[in-house]
C-alpha cells in the first residue's frame, strides 16, 4: 500500500503549493512565468540529453522483432508490415506502434482457471485502456492550443468542434475529458485489481497516473464547476507563447494548481518512464528493417584483427608439413 | 486479410457510421427547428405573474462573478424561461430581472463589439447567435 499512497501524498502535497503559494504568498509571479519556464528548459534540456544519449549507443546487430514471412523467393508471400524488408515499412510499422500501439494489441494473459491449469488468452483490454487515455490526452493538449495561439487553425478547430458535437451542458462538454477520465480511472484499478500487477507495479507507475488524473480533475472542475475567468488565462498563455515576461492579471488559484502540476509533468517526462513518449522512435526492434539476409550488417565498432588464413598457415610451415608427414593443400 | 486489417475495416466502418449519424443529427437539428416553435407548449406560456421589471441601471450579479459564469447563467436562464416557463430572476439582493437575452443587451447592447471582443480573443464560439441576433446584427 506505502507504494500507492506515497505518489497520491507527494501529487496532493504537489497540488497543495501553488495554492498555498497563490492564496497566501502573493506568488503568481512565480507560478505564472518563473515555474513553467524552468519547467520548459528543463523538459527541453532532458529531453535533448537523453537523445544524446541514446544515439550514442551502439546497434551492433539488426535486431528487428518479426511478426511474419521474411523477405524470400519470390514466389513466397512476404508480410511487409509485420517483417519490413526496407526502411519504408520499418518507419510504417514504428508509426503504427505510435498510433495504435500494435504490439500491446498482441498483449496475452496468463491465468490459473480452475486449480492447476495455467491459461492463456487473448486480452485487449489494457491495449484499449492505453489507446483511450492516450489519444484523449493527445487531443486534450492539442485543444489547447486555443489558448496559444491568437486564431485557431482549421483542422484544430475542426478537432475541437468533434470533441463537442455532443452539444451538451454550457461550456460544451468535451467527450475527451469523460474518456481520459475513465481510461485513467481503469489503469489505476488495472494496477490495483490483480495481485500480480499489485507487485509488479512501483511507485513510479502510479506517479504518473495520479498526476494525470489531478490535472485532469482540476481542468475539468475549472471548465465546468467551479470556473475560472478565461480572459487572464489566455493572456498568460500568449504571454508565455511568445516567451514574454509581463505578470499576468490575477486568476483563481485553481488555474495555478493546474498549471503547476502540468509543469512538474513537462518537467518529470525526462527522468521517468513517460520519456517512452521519445524512446518509441528509437527502438531498434521496431525501427530496423529485417534485411540482415539481403544485407551485411558489420558491426561498428568491431576491432581491427588480423586474420591468419590456413593458406598463409601452410605457406609458412609447408617444409615442416613434409617432413612430418602431414598431407598439405599445395605441393 | 488478416487480422489487423479486419480490425482497421471494421474501425472504418465504424467510423462512417458514427459521421453519417452526426450528419443527419445536425441535418434534423436546423431543419426542426421552426418545426417545433410553432406547436412548443412555450409559446402558449403565460409571461410570469406581475411581470419583471428590467432594472437596466447594473448587473444582475457582480462583474468579477459574471466574468467567469455568465454562460452558465444565460444557460439557466434559457432552461427556467423556456423548459418551465419561469421567467422571473431574483437576485440576492432582492432585484427582479426578465430571464432574456434582451435584459442583457439592455446595457450590453450599446456596444456591438461587447460579446465578440472577449470570445474571439479567447477563442469561443457560443451557439446564442445560432438563434438569436447578436449585437452585430442589429442596426444600431
Amino acid at each position: 500500500m506505502k507504494k500507492v499512497l506515497k505518489p497520491l501524498i507527494a501529487v496532493i502535497v504537489l497540488a497543495l503549493i501553488p495554492w498555498l503559494g497563490v492564496t497566501y504568498g502573493k506568488l503568481d509571479y512565480v507560478f505564472a512565468i518563473i515555474i513553467p519556464y524552468a519547467a520548459g528548459v528543463i523538459l527541453a534540456l532532458g529531453m535533448l540529453f537523453r537523445l544524446v544519449d541514446w544515439l550514442r549507443r551502439p546497434v551492433p546487430f539488426n535486431i528487428p522483432t518479426t511478426c511474419g514471412q521474411e523477405k524470400s523467393l519470390d514466389w513466397v508471400k512476404t508480410n511487409t508490415l509485420e517483417c519490413p524488408s526496407n526502411p519504408f515499412m520499418a518507419a510504417l510499422r514504428v508509426l503504427s506502434e505510435v498510433f495504435l500501439f500494435r504490439s500491446l494489441f498482441r498483449n496475452t494473459k496468463a491465468e490459473m482457471a480452475g486449480g492447476p491449469k495455467l491459461v492463456y488468452g487473448s486480452h485487449k483490454w489494457l491495449w484499449l485502456g492505453g489507446l483511450a487515455f492516450h489519444w484523449s490526452m493527445l487531443i486534450i493538449v492539442i485543444r489547447h492550443a486555443r489558448f496559444f495561439l491568437a486564431t485557431l487553425p482549421v483542422p484544430i478547430e475542426l478537432l475541437d468542434t468533434a470533441d463537442r458535437f455532443l452539444d451538451v451542458t454550457v461550456p460544451a462538454f468535451y467527450i475527451t475529458d469523460a474518456v481520459a477520465l475513465a481510461a485513467i480511472t481503469f489503469l489505476v484499478l488495472r494496477r490495483l485489481s490483480d495481485a500480480k500487477m499489485r507487485i509488479l507495479s512501483l511507485s513510479t507507475d502510479y506517479f504518473p497516473l495520479f498526476l494525470f488524473g489531478a490535472i485532469a480533475i482540476v481542468g475539468i472542475s475549472m471548465r465546468y464547476v467551479t470556473k475560472v475567468n478565461i480572459m487572464p488565462v489566455k493572456a498568460l498563455a500568449m504571454t508565455l507563447a511568445s516567451f514574454g515576461f509581463s505578470e499576468p492579471e490575477p486568476i483563481g488559484a485553481l488555474f495555478y494548481v493546474h498549471l503547476f502540476l502540468v509543469c512538474v509533468l513537462l518537467a518529470y517526462i525526462p527522468f521517468s518512464k513517460l520519456v517512452h513518449m521519445g524512446g518509441i522512435f528509437l527502438s531498434p526492434t521496431r525501427n530496423l528493417p529485417n534485411n540482415s539476409r539481403a544485407k551485411w550488417h558489420k558491426n561498428p565498432w568491431n576491432p581491427d584483427i588480423k586474420f591468419r588464413t590456413y593458406a598463409e598457415y601452410e605457406d609458412e610451415f609447408r617444409e615442416k608439413m613434409k617432413k612430418a608427414g602431414i598431407p598439405v593443400e599445395k605441393q | 486479410m488478416n487480422k489487423f486489417s479486419k480490425f482497421l475495416v471494421a474501425l472504418a466502418a465504424g467510423l462512417a457510421v458514427f459521421v453519417a449519424a452526426w450528419f443527419f443529427m445536425q441535418a434534423g437539428h436546423y431543419g426542426s427547428v421552426s418545426a417545433h416553435a410553432e406547436n412548443s407548449p412555450v409559446a402558449a406560456a403565460a409571461p410570469a405573474p406581475g411581470g419583471a421589471p428590467i432594472d437596466s441601471s447594473k448587473c444582475i450579479l457582480p462583474t468579477e462573478y459574471m466574468r467567469a459564469h455568465h454562460m452558465q447563467v444565460l444557460n439557466k436562464w434559457r432552461h427556467d424561461s423556456v423548459r418551465e416557463g419561469n421567467r422571473t430572476y431574483v437576485n440576492p439582493q432582492g432585484e427582479h430581472f426578465d430571464k432574456s437575452l434582451n435584459t442583457c443587451l439592455g446595457c450590453h447592447g450599446s456596444n456591438p463589439m461587447f460579446c465578440f471582443m472577449c470570445h474571439e480573443f479567447a477563442n469561443v464560439k457560443p451557439t446564442c447567435w445560432d438563434c438569436h441576433l447578436s449585437p452585430m446584427e442589429v442596426p444600431q
